[in-house]
């Protein structure tokens, strides 16, 4: 019996040391931290709009200039529990004031805190992780120009097993991935330029693809569609599957960014209109590339 | 007899209120599709692919006029279920749902004024007359409306 029960112990203890090291956040290593340069804001606010920040960190239906200031408190109520998008303004004690580069980077592409604790991938580090780190740098760099906002947000409420925010590292170790998820030409700078854009800063799957058992995005029907996560309605299918954007052209895509008008002229609506308005701030060029790059996806029906 | 009145009466009781609420959704569907209709050919002609007219920019602006002045008639209480896209948010928030149909109305009324009976004289001017118009209709779906 004694030598049952200390196997047990035995086994728990491994497991234990395992867990632990398993999950250990791993954020840059000293030598990428200090290969990092200064940024540059005007290129960084390119990458604010494409991240449509402010849709969930500034106020709820926030528009225009309001959408700079990033205090925070927007619940996105899942079957996870509620998470709550925190302050991330300069504010140097109820903000993210006092970080430095690197642990903005850590933040963005690695899903880890100053702290050393893991981010709830609500967060969608899952996809920022893919940007290049001098993009996210001079994200940082703009985000540095931006109004201090006063107050903390409330802590995310979440519930058992979800609360075990050690557990996010396991998640991590099976699902973190930078690699590009949709294969393009080599030679087609406009599609690379567009899935550079779609699969990292805009983060775009992370609505309109639907998620496996753990909470990770189901790759094999990617933005094919998916129930909207804290409210009624589906988000739609954007390829040009059955359900989808099939009959659309790169210009009607382009012009729905710009103006939420889709060629029948029905008009965005529910949390698109915030993203819509983000994406009425970039280039032309780049809602093109975008659109070209949803455009080339593998066509897949909703799933209904 | 009485008892066959009786049972007459109370099933039309019953089932009245149904076909009424029927109407009121086909109702404010075929207003909302007379919307789409008019940013449509706005759009076509914003676009350039239609070439713009004074009398089919009057139509539009008119026509946007007269849907935001009876829209907001057609959500009484218990309309929300069944083939409608109207979201609930229409009846729990009535002050932010008020709030957007008198964005559609000034916006619409403004756009319908410039240029008076012949509509707007040229694009440049169509295009600032229905461009908010055109704006109220994403901030009203944004929060009252169901996607997909």
């Amino acid at each position: 019996m004694r030598r049952f029960l200390g196997a047990l112990a035995g086994i728990a203890l491994f497991g234990g040391i395992a867990f632990f090291l398993l999950t250990m956040p791993r954020g840059l290593s000293s030598r990428e931290i200090a290969a990092l340069s200064e940024g540059d804001a005007a290129r960084g606010e390119t990458w604010f709009w494409a991240g449509g920040c402010g849709s969930c960190h500034a106020a709820d239906r926030a528009k225009g200039e309001d959408k700079l200031t990033l205090g925070g408190g927007h619940v996105l109520a899942t079957e996870f529990g509620d998470f709550v998008a925190p302050n991330i303004s300069m504010h140097p004690e109820d903000g993210i004031g006092a970080w430095s580069t690197a642990d903005f980077v850590n933040a963005m592409k690695k899903g880890v805190s100053p702290d050393g604790r893991h981010y709830y991938p609500a967060f969608p580090y899952a996809s920022f992780t893919r940007m290049e780190t001098s993009d996210v740098v001079d994200l940082w760099a703009f985000m540095r120009t931006l109004p201090e906002v006063e107050g903390r947000a409330p802590e995310s409420d979440l519930a058992f097993p979800f609360d075990i925010r050690r557990g996010v590292g396991l998640w991590k170790l099976a699902f973190l991935d930078d690699d590009p998820v949709v294969e393009v030409p080599f030679d087609d700078p406009v599609l690379r330029r567009g899935r550079y854009i779609a699969e990292g800063a805009g983060h775009c799957a992370e609505c309109h693809t639907p998620r496996g058992l753990g909470g990770q995005l189901d790759t094999l029907r990617w933005m094919a569609g998916a129930p909207v996560a804290d409210g009624p309605g589906n988000v739609p299918n954007i390829t040009t599957g059955e359900g989808g954007i099939g009959g659309w052209s790169v210009a009607d895509f382009a012009y729905y960014l710009e103006t939420g008008f889709t060629p029948s002229f029905d008009t965005v609506g529910g949390s698109m209109v915030s993203v819509q308005d983000n994406m009425a701030m970039l280039e032309p060029a780049d809602r093109e590339a975008i659109a070209a790059y949803f455009l080339a996806l593998p066509a897949l029906a909703s799933a209904r | 007899m009485q008892k066959i009145l009786m049972l007459a009466t109370v099933t039309a009781a019953l089932t009245l209120p149904a076909f009424a609420l029927e109407d009121v959704v086909t109702t404010r569907k075929n207003l909302m599709y007379s919307n789409n209709a008019s940013a449509a050919l706005a759009g076509a002609m914003l676009k350039q692919e239609v070439a713009y007219s004074p009398e089919a920019g009057k139509a539009v602006l008119s026509s946007l006029n007269a849907t935001s002045m009876a829209f907001g008639d057609y959500f009484p209480e218990g309309s929300g279920a069944g083939d409608t896209k109207a979201r609930d948010t229409i009846w729990s928030d009535p002050e932010g749902f008020q709030a957007e149909l008198v964005k559609f109305q000034t916006s619409a009324a403004a756009g319908n004024a410039v240029g008076g009976r012949e509509g707007p004289a040229d694009l440049a001017a169509f295009q600032a007359a229905v461009l908010p118009v055109l704006d109220s209709c994403k901030t009203c779906h944004e929060g009252y409306h169901v996607p997909e």
